[in-house]
């Protein structure tokens, strides 16, 4: 709310220095955003609810609940209940009650005085004729908006009633008629829509300069009437904004007199008197109050004098005695004060919440990480130890995005789960993969030469399913990374080594390994629904117990030249966060032996779709009983007969664990490998190289 | 038997032998089996006894020298060869260092695990829950209900079938209620959320927050304000902060909690534009009505509730002023929030 000082020291007094003024609203919840202390012009932030706060009044109450000074009113006319200028016919309860009073041009009419102007002024409310800027004043002052109609535009008798299907209106500035929600509080003559309630009034009724007749409408509307109406006109007035957050009944007539108490100083008189039908009454809200309660809720000395003085700044009236009172509502808090809670807010704003007393409540244990907070943190210790940045992806994305991935219809991963309303078409699909973001993120990062590029986030995908128990979708928590070009910054000597699909291999046996897990990579044919998005002949799917938790692998070249990416080869991994919440496996030490064991080394020439761990695996099982372990030392790719080949050499580690093992041992256990090598393999191309 | 010119010999060979390899051959050749000084003691059984002892004294004490001035040789070469070698193998270490650089974790998640930090103190768990919710925990269950203005506070992203992306990370503490776990209930709960807006420097369609909430017997305003001034001070040290008035749905009293403008400490300045204070927390009692919508007693209960909103704590402490691009996966940027811009030879 826009405000101004000096108009606001008219109702209460004020801190005459402007950092004290400041510091007292922004203390009792009237926070200033903007003050430019020459003008005395104020941005005030109100409070969402307190839509009592919405005029000088209000603001007035609210500082005297906490300094105890007077509030002061502007004079208004006491207005005649009687016989209506136009008969009123209210056939709906959404308005609670509603006024009508009529005034005449007298004499030449007067434009109002500055003074009366300084609040429209700080409002930025442009002065428009003496009877719309009377309207706007009393809002402003008293939060009661009025309305003026041209008396002799009115045919008829004026209903308040809700409008039907199909009905049309034509609001004040709209450039044509507009159909009314259905079930919308209108005010309408024999013929037309006078105004949309609470919202605006309407060109076929509008007070202009030539008008001598004005009808005075001041009513009380149902908030959320209202508020729907407001929202489905996309009309959006001084006026809405102040029903929406529940008006104060008891100042229809105030406002009304308001607005004829300033005319009256310009020309305008009133003419008989004013008409007035609606159900309201106050409802006299009362709440209990325990003074030892509040006492203790604020840890603050209270008793039921102190009590009473503070809410009655407030507009309350208190009840009772020997601690137990009975707290009445004033109409313009019914909105916002229910229970005792809310009487504790009013003590704690007037005592204020800087001097009431400040306790840790005690504490006896502290918390340890979670066991999904501890996964974390490891599984994040390889990633950053290996270089790579955490960064955050949308939840969201276009179907743009999805069109790069090259999947139709079909594919598991067309599916979506849909925004609804959502104001950019980017954010249409609520994502159910990371890789399409995750290259895009790669093409960014290419575009803006950033090397290298190895990045990963914890986020979650989002998967149609009916039978999920929200009837809509589950939710699956992720694990991606990403990388592509060299390994190493700062590379000044040697080749730098590059990322690859055998590295993103050796993070996940990392992240394994520092979890206790067994995370398998086996390069079967995969049934991850990423699959057919990776290199078919550089994957591997990820494995626990049997189960696909994930994949690894290069990005299909289909989607890196979707991206654009020329010349970038990204490499991806992804895993569900829940297998890697699984128990670890803690690891069992065997003693080693004194002795060294005896290694021996063979190489196997091993064409295309023969791969290396198969023959590693056949080795291990097919060894006796003390060969330890074989590992994969050395690649050599060349080619025999014009075919790709690759010379893979397996170290084997002989067990020697009493000294005994003998050469022409380990050398035997060697030939018969070689000889099951080849029988095995050996139909398959594979060949011992010499 | 001429001792002067047996040492005179040696000294023109040590003086002509400048590797280890020639002090070694200086070595065996004055005293190796062979040598003159060895012939010559020797030969002392012909020298006239009378004589003998002065001619032994003196071939000792040749043979003293020569060992002393080898020693000595031997270590002058040793030294002259080892500057060599050092010189030879100097390095130039203004060159960049070549070590695998660690990456970062995101400063969203720096300031989330600072969070958890202080509040595991308290006995605090960090719980989770889904993002596409329904409206009830997002709005209902919280003191909202349809048509009230406080859900235009958080223009949300409605998804097919009637679900929500949550607009906050309050659904987390909806659910927890819900549950009605053994008290106390101590958890914090962090993550994404969603706004739809339009998105710009400032202003994003998807943000992080984290909450907590405390639901124990007879926890009081008073522990509101020592909690969020524990949390405050345990974040962003001793600097003053305040409290003000609020308004959440679902917490009454509501409260948000200011600290003082790290320039101008509460007096008002151009960077603070002119509040002196920046906002950090807001916090608030849990509202009687969500204690009754899960079934609790709010004269028996009482409860904490409080964020932070951890997107902007993240772009303050890392200095960055727009917070997209905390979102936009540049690790340029990420890289620099880390480490120190490139310069010249450390």
């Amino acid at each position: 709310m826009k405000i101004n000082a000096s108009v606001l020291n008219r109702f209460v007094g004020l801190p005459s220095e402007a950092r004290d003024l400041r510091d007292l609203l922004d203390d009792i919840g009237l926070e200033v955003k903007r003050h430019d202390v020459a003008t005395g012009k104020m941005t005030l932030e109100l409070l969402a609810n307190r839509g009592d706060h919405h005029c000088y009044l209000g603001l007035a109450r609210e500082i005297s609940g906490r300094t105890g000074d007077a509030t002061c009113s502007p004079s208004w006319s006491e207005l005649d209940i009687g016989e209506s200028p136009h008969p009123l016919n209210i056939t709906t309860d959404l308005c609670s009650l509603y006024s009508a009073t009529l005034i005449e041009r007298e004499s030449t009419e007067t434009p109002l005085t500055p003074d009366e102007l300084a609040p429209l002024d700080a409002a930025e409310i442009h002065s428009v004729n003496p009877p719309v800027d009377a309207t706007n004043l009393a809002n402003l002052e008293f939060g009661q908006p009025t309305h003026c109609f041209d008396a002799d535009k009115i045919n008829g008798p004026i209903s308040i009633r809700l409008s039907v299907a199909g009905e049309t209106a034509w609001p004040l500035f709209a450039e044509e008629r507009v159909e009314v929600p259905a079930g919308s509080i209108v005010i309408a003559d024999d013929e037309k829509i006078l105004a949309i309630a609470g919202v605006i009034g309407c060109e076929e009724s509008k007070a202009t300069e030539n008008t001598t007749r004005i009808l005075l409408e001041s009513a009380a509307f149902d908030p959320v009437a209202v508020r729907k109406a407001s929202r489905a006109l996309s009309i959006h007035t001084d006026s809405s904004a102040r029903f929406e957050r529940g008006s104060d009944p008891s100042q229809v007539l105030v406002g009304a007199g308001r607005v004829v108490h300033v005319l009256e100083g310009h020309g305008w008189k009133r003419k008989g008197a004013t008409g007035v039908v609606g159900q309201w009454k106050d409802e006299e809200r009362t709440i209990g109050l325990k003074t030892a309660a509040a006492a203790a809720f604020l840890d603050h000395p209270l008793d039921d004098t102190e009590i009473t003085d503070r809410l009655n700044r407030y507009g309350f009236s208190v009840a009772g005695s020997n601690g137990d009172l009975s707290v009445r509502v004033p109409p313009h808090r019914v909105w916002d004060v229910e229970f005792a809670a809310d009487l504790y807010e009013e003590l704690a704003k007037s005592i204020g919440y800087n001097v009431t007393a400040t306790n840790l409540p005690p504490v006896d244990m502290g918390a340890l990480p979670s066991h999904s907070d501890a996964v974390k943190m490891k599984v994040e210790e390889v990633l950053l130890g290996a270089g790579f940045y955490e960064v955050f992806t949308n939840g969201f994305h276009g179907t743009a995005l999805r069109e790069k991935l090259g999947i139709d219809d079909q594919h598991p991963l067309w599916s979506h789960v849909e925004t609804t309303n959502a104001l950019d078409r980017g954010y249409g699909l609520v994502k159910n993969n990371c890789l399409a973001q995750a290259v895009e993120a790669v093409a960014g990062n290419v575009r803006m030469g950033t090397r290298p590029i190895q990045m990963y986030e914890w986020t979650r995908t989002f998967h149609p399913n009916a039978a999920a128990p929200n009837g809509v979708c589950t939710e699956t928590h992720r694990l991606w990374a990403i990388a592509d070009g060299s390994v190493e910054t700062d590379r000044w000597a040697g080749t730098p080594r590059q990322s690859t699909a055998w590295r993103m291999k050796g993070m996940v046996e990392e992240i394994g390994t520092a979890l206790g897990l067994d995370l398998r990579i086996s390069p079967s044919e995969s049934t991850h629904p990423l699959s057919d998005c990776i290199h078919p002949g550089r994957q591997a799917q990820v494995t626990l117990n049997g189960a696909i938790v994930g994949i690894i692998g290069e990005v299909h070249p289909r989607i890196t030249k979707a991206f654009k990416l020329k010349r970038a080869r990204p490499v991806y991994m992804e895993i569900e966060r829940d297998a890697l919440l699984n128990q670890s496996t803690p690891t069992r030490y065997a003693e080693r032996s004194v002795h060294q064991p005896i290694m021996r080394s063979l190489a196997f020439s091993l064409p295309a779709k023969v791969t290396a761990g198969e023959v590693a695996d056949f080795l291990l099982e097919r060894g006796p009983e003390w060969l330890e372990a074989v590992d994969i030392v050395d690649l050599f790719e060349h080619e025999e007969d014009g075919q790709p080949m690759r010379a893979i050499t397996f170290a084997l580690r002989y067990g020697n664990a009493q000294g005994d093992r003998s050469a022409d041992a380990v050398n035997q256990a060697s030939e018969e490998l070689i000889a099951a090598v080849a029988d095995t393999f050996g139909p398959r191309g594979v060949s011992l190289r010499a | 038997m001429n001792v002067d010119a047996l040492l005179d010999q040696f000294r023109t060979d040590l003086a002509a032998a400048d590797t280890p390899a020639a002090l070694e051959e200086v070595r065996r050749l004055h005293t190796g089996k062979k040598s003159p000084i060895k012939s010559a003691f020797k030969e002392l059984r012909s020298v006239a006894p009378e004589e003998r002892s002065t001619v032994a004294a003196a071939l000792n004490q040749a043979s003293q020298t020569i060992a002393t001035e080898l020693d000595t040789a031997t270590a002058t070469v040793a030294a002259k060869a080892l500057s060599a070698q050092l010189n030879a193998e100097w390095q130039d270490l203004s060159m960049p260092g070549q070590a695998t650089r660690r990456g970062a974790r995101h400063p969203l998640t720096e300031v989330e695990n600072k969070c958890m930090d202080v509040l595991r103190r308290l006995g605090f768990e960090l719980v989770d829950g889904p993002e596409i919710d329904a409206a009830y925990y997002n709005f209902d269950a919280l003191n909202i209900p349809e048509h009230h203005p406080a859900r235009d506070m958080q223009d949300t992203f409605w998804v097919t079938g009637g679900l929500l992306l949550r607009s906050h990370t309050t659904t987390v503490q909806a659910r927890v209620l819900e549950s009605q776990p053994q008290l106390p209930i101590r958890i914090a709960s962090a993550g994404r959320v969603y706004r739809n807006e339009a998105v710009d420097a400032t202003h994003l369609a998807m943000f992080h927050q984290f909450e907590g909430l405390w639901i124990d017997k007879g926890l009081t305003f008073a522990n509101l304000k020592g909690l969020l001034s524990f949390i405050a001070k345990s974040l962003y040290g001793e600097g003053r902060i305040r409290f003000k008035p609020k308004f959440y749905p679902y917490t009454e009293p509501s409260v948000g909690v200011d600290l003082a403008c790290a320039l101008c400490d509460g007096v008002g300045c151009e960077a603070c534009h002119g509040a002196g204070w920046v906002t950090i927390l807001g916090a608030g009692m849990v509202h009687p009505k969500v204690f009754r919508e899960f079934g609790y007693d709010p004269d028996e209960v009482t409860g904490i509730a409080f964020g932070l909103g951890t997107t902007r704590m993240a772009a303050q402490w890392a200095g960055v002023g727009k917070v997209k691009s905390l979102y936009d996966q540049e690790l340029a940027v990420l890289h620099d929030l880390h480490r120190p811009p490139v310069g010249g030879a450390q």
